[in-house]
């Protein structure tokens, strides 16, 4: 079951002789297009099965250009997956089904359309029968099977015509509360599937009601064709007395299961909630032992030295702040974290805070990357200058992206930086202007303040949006 | 100056006890939701110190204790002090009627500084709520047409874009140009839209965030 074979699908070639009926069929089932058409003409003349058959797949089967255009449409459609994986080739796969292999027509008709108009004409029960029938005999594996299984009942269906058309007799009135019985079975059995799905998926009321209304449905069904079988020809009184009688059994089973059930199912459900706590509760511990517990320990053991205590302090505070407030809805690798991640690197390295605030946010580009790396030269520079605390804001609007690093300390002139010392000429000012930016440096004996500015490129407008 | 400290970390309590100006006398503590609105109901404070994340209540916080001070909004100020960065945290107790935020980290002078400054019916804004400011009401500023809270004035936006970038009021005041009165006359303003202001980009904002 696990090799179904993967076929193009069905559909109306645009190479026709009459409507591309048969060079469709000839590219779905891999056989040459002459050998078809022979034997299309062949059945022709066979009391005009293949006139009727060709006429059908006519009307049902869709043009290249109406699937493709129905697929788009709606591909939640349940043959939706398999039409639209891509052809592999036209190699003749093995026959789908081997024990229909000698009747290629069942399983090549074309899905939901044809199953109705297939089915209701011959035998009320089948197509019933057949949606859940997947389920039921654990096939779901199989692409095909619901196909495969109406093919199945209308051929059980022909036989049984046949058979009493050559004068056999057939037990109808077994054959038909029989085929009631495991119609109503699939049906309820079919709510398994759907409401695993359903919890995976969506679980909306309207399913619930669904699900329920097959319940009823499959219910009525088998008992109904329990009590004809039972009954045999019984009177309608009858009848209704033993359905009466069995609806209240069912009842009371129901009635003294449903508390046990209940409890089970509360158990179960307590269960797993107490499971997923203990997972959460496990790896939280263990994210907290990895870093805070190993931070104190080296504070306890640093606790003379107030530098690397601090530096130690701002590092763990800036890791469980990450992990603690992070939002994982949002991408990573955009120019805030890429700002924040070298202001954490210059605080690890010279134990200076550097505070970062962002508003705003765009994707990292290779200019970007120059406003990162000219921004860490800023940062260093104001840790290793001004001695107190850093702030460094990023503001992305859709005129670009502006970076400023701040600090308290004495100051400097930058023509007073000797002419060899490249950092804040070549680092920061010559790096933004390469990258069509700007830098400009304000200090005082208050301060200094590094403002980039890298405005958005203008042949890529959609750069600056945050 | 009196003042109420709540938080339900003991130890910082008292270390923010010792850090305080001498100008500032605890009048009172509370550790939980009911304690502290109990406590501020009989002190009456000028200004309560109110950690944003507290146990208790209907697990509201900080908004619930401002909240359930409500009728001494007038009197007693309140301002938030959190180890959180998270905005949905920090705009909400400023939503509530919070005149302020700062981290936890800052030192007992700043922390004297912003006590007196929300006393004297200031606002308090750190860096990280600028930021979260500027994030909300975006960076454009207002057109004549817009609704007056539903966005920052040029000026306004000078002023919390100065603040993001680590500059303190006197600072702001000295390179705009105007006396630090101007300046806290803004920010005021500011706080104001930022406690009113129903408009659909800040809702979004807050609702992203989960505030609303």
């Amino acid at each position: 079951m696990t090799t179904v074979p993967v076929r193009p699908p069905l559909v109306r070639s645009s190479d026709r002789v009459i409507a591309g009926v048969c060079s469709g069929l000839a590219v779905h089932l891999g056989w040459p297009v002459r050998m078809v058409r022979t034997g299309m003409v062949v059945a022709a003349f066979a009391g005009g099965a293949g006139l009727a058959f060709y006429g059908w797949l006519w009307i049902m089967v869709p043009t290249a250009d109406e699937n493709a255009k129905r697929n788009a449409r709606r591909p939640a459609s349940p043959i939706a997956p398999a039409v639209s994986l891509p052809p592999v080739g036209l190699q003749p796969g093995p026959a789908p089904a081997p024990s229909f292999g000698t009747v290629p027509f069942p399983h090549a008709a074309p899905p939901p359309a044809g199953e109705y108009d297939a089915g209701t004409a011959f035998q009320p029960p089948a197509p019933a029968a057949a949606p859940g029938s997947g389920t039921w005999f654990r096939i779901r594996s199989m692409r095909y099977g619901k196909e495969i299984l109406l093919g199945a009942g209308l051929l059980l269906v022909a036989a049984i015509l046949i058979a009493r058309l050559l004068g056999v007799e057939v037990p109808l009135g077994t054959l038909i509360p029989a085929a009631a019985i495991l119609g109503g079975a699939a049906i309820a059995w079919m709510q398994l599937d759907e409401t695993r799905r359903a919890g995976l998926v969506d679980k909306t009321k309207a399913d619930q009601a669904g699900g329920w209304a097959r319940l009823a449905a499959g219910l009525a069904l088998v008992v109904a064709g329990v009590l004809v079988m039972v009954s045999g020809s019984g009177s309608w009184q009858q009848t209704w007395l033993a359905l009466l009688a069995s609806v209240a059994v069912l009842g009371g089973v129901a009635l003294v299961l449903l508390p046990w059930g209940l409890k089970f199912w509360r158990d179960l459900e307590t269960e797993r909630a107490g499971r997923v706590r203990e997972t959460e509760r496990a790896e939280i511990a263990a994210h907290l032992h990895d870093s805070v517990l190993q931070t104190l320990a080296l504070i306890q053991r640093r606790a003379g030295n107030e530098h690397d205590v601090v530096r130690l302090a701002r590092a763990q505070e800036r890791e469980l702040r990450g992990w603690l407030f992070k939002d994982p809805a949002r991408d990573a690798g955009q120019l805030s974290d890429r700002i924040k991640a070298a202001a954490a690197e210059v605080e690890d390295g010279l134990g200076n805070a550097v505070d970062v605030v962002t508003v705003g946010d765009t994707e990292m580009t290779e200019r970007h990357e120059a406003l990162v790396q000219a921004s860490r030269e800023a940062m260093l520079n104001a840790a290793r200058h001004g001695g107190g605390p850093v702030s460094v804001y990023l503001e992305v609007s859709d005129g670009g992206a502006e970076v400023f690093v701040k600090d308290r300390g004495p100051g400097f002139e930058l023509h007073n930086v000797p002419h060899d010392r490249l950092g804040v000429r070549e680092s920061i000012i010559g790096r933004m202007k390469r990258h069509g930016g700007n830098a400009a440096i304000n200090s005082s004996p208050d301060g200094t303040e590094v403002r980039l500015r890298l405005p958005a490129d203008v042949a890529d407008n959609g750069e600056g949006k945050s | 100056m009196r003042v109420v400290i709540v938080d339900d970390h003991a130890i910082f309590r008292s270390g923010l006890k010792a850090d305080l100006d001498p100008g500032v006398v605890v009048v009172g503590e509370a550790g939980t939701v009911e304690q502290a609105v109990e406590v501020i109901a009989a002190a009456r404070p000028d200004v309560v110190l109110l950690d944003v994340h507290l146990p208790g209540g209907r697990g509201g916080g900080g908004r619930e204790v401002i909240t359930g001070s409500a009728a001494l909004l007038g009197a007693t100020r309140f301002l938030a002090l959190s180890v959180s960065d998270a905005a949905e945290d920090v705009v909400a107790v400023i939503r509530a009627g919070a005149r302020g935020y700062v981290t936890k980290t800052i030192s007992g002078a700043e922390i004297t500084d912003a006590v007196f400054r929300v006393a004297g019916g200031d606002a308090v804004f750190s860096p990280r709520l600028a930021g979260f400011v500027l994030d909300a009401f975006g960076t454009a500023p207002a057109d004549i047409a817009d609704d007056e809270l539903d966005k920052l004035s040029a000026r306004e936006l000078e002023v919390m874009r100065l603040i993001a970038r680590g500059y303190s009021y006197k600072e702001v005041a000295k390179e705009l140009f105007i006396s630090i009165k101007t300046v806290e006359t803004h920010v005021s303003a500011v706080l104001r839209k930022l406690q009113l202001s129903s408009r659909h980009e800040l809702t979004k904002w807050a609702a992203e965030r989960r505030l609303l």
